[in-house]
């Protein structure tokens, strides 16, 4: 069954392989949970838009750099 | 309480204090045997829960009130599913209980408690119109004047069809 959920792809696991930084050290500096992480890296999550501009801040570069505006419809 | 409110004890000390409840109606309504074991579940439950909430997951984190923002919806998620069983679950229950001649007023309180704290929840966390009353029009009302618009910095109406364009 597909739901008007959309996900957008993101570039948040390359740009914290540049980094060298673990999935933890993100969840720490960003202020959610190791999970969470792995469900944004994973596309399974969609960040509100506060949290895609932390995330954005931190990495210093445009949100539209670390998200796709091209949305995917997902089934639930 | 705040302090606890956010604490990783809450949820365990609030099945403590319903369990007790629960055990206390035991004892008034049944034994003390009874009762004893009723207390001796929930004291086991308790503590399940509260080992469930140092787990570095996301049931741990949302028992243990430190959820973010994507186990908030995934607590959303559940508690919408929850109540969705809940209620199918009183609904056969007033059914099978109808059908055998019993008293069914306690699914009648779950079904009628249910559905009102839904329509709760819509009226408090749903985004309501704050347009001024003036604004709402009936077809039988007369169309709105430009006076009466929001005009933009230039005097352009902002909301609705500009009638000095009609004059």
């Amino acid at each position: 069954m597909l739901s008007n959920l959309y996900i957008v792809k993101n570039e948040v696991r390359q740009q914290r392989r540049q980094r060298g930084l673990s999935q933890s050290d993100l969840a720490a500096t960003l202020g959610v949970s190791r999970q969470t992480i792995i469900a944004i890296e994973s596309g399974k999550y969609s960040p509100s838009l506060p949290l895609a501009f932390r995330i954005a801040r931190f990495f210093e570069q445009p949100v539209e750099a670390i998200f796709d505006p091209d949305e995917e419809e997902v089934g639930t | 309480m705040n302090q606890l409110r956010s604490s990783r004890a809450f949820a365990p000390l609030c099945t403590l204090v319903i369990g007790t409840l629960i055990a206390g109606a035991v004892a008034i309504g049944h034994t003390w045997g009874d009762a004893l074991i009723a207390e001796i579940v929930t004291v086991v439950v308790s503590l399940g829960y509260f080992v469930l909430t140092g787990r570095d997951s996301d049931v741990g984190a949302i028992y243990g009130q430190r959820s973010d923002e994507r186990q908030r919806e995934v607590r959303a998620n559940a508690s919408r599913m929850g109540f969705v069983a809940a209620m199918l679950a009183a609904y056969a229950c007033a059914i099978v209980a109808v059908a055998t001649n019993q008293s069914y007023w306690q699914s009648d309180v779950i079904v009628a408690v249910g559905g009102i704290g839904f329509l709760s929840g819509i009226a408090k966390f749903g985004v309501h119109d704050e347009r001024p009353r003036r604004d709402y029009r009936g077809i039988m009302d007369p169309p709105a004047t430009f006076d009466e618009e929001d005009e933009g910095e230039n005097g352009e109406a902002l909301n609705g069809d500009d009638t000095r364009s009609d004059a």
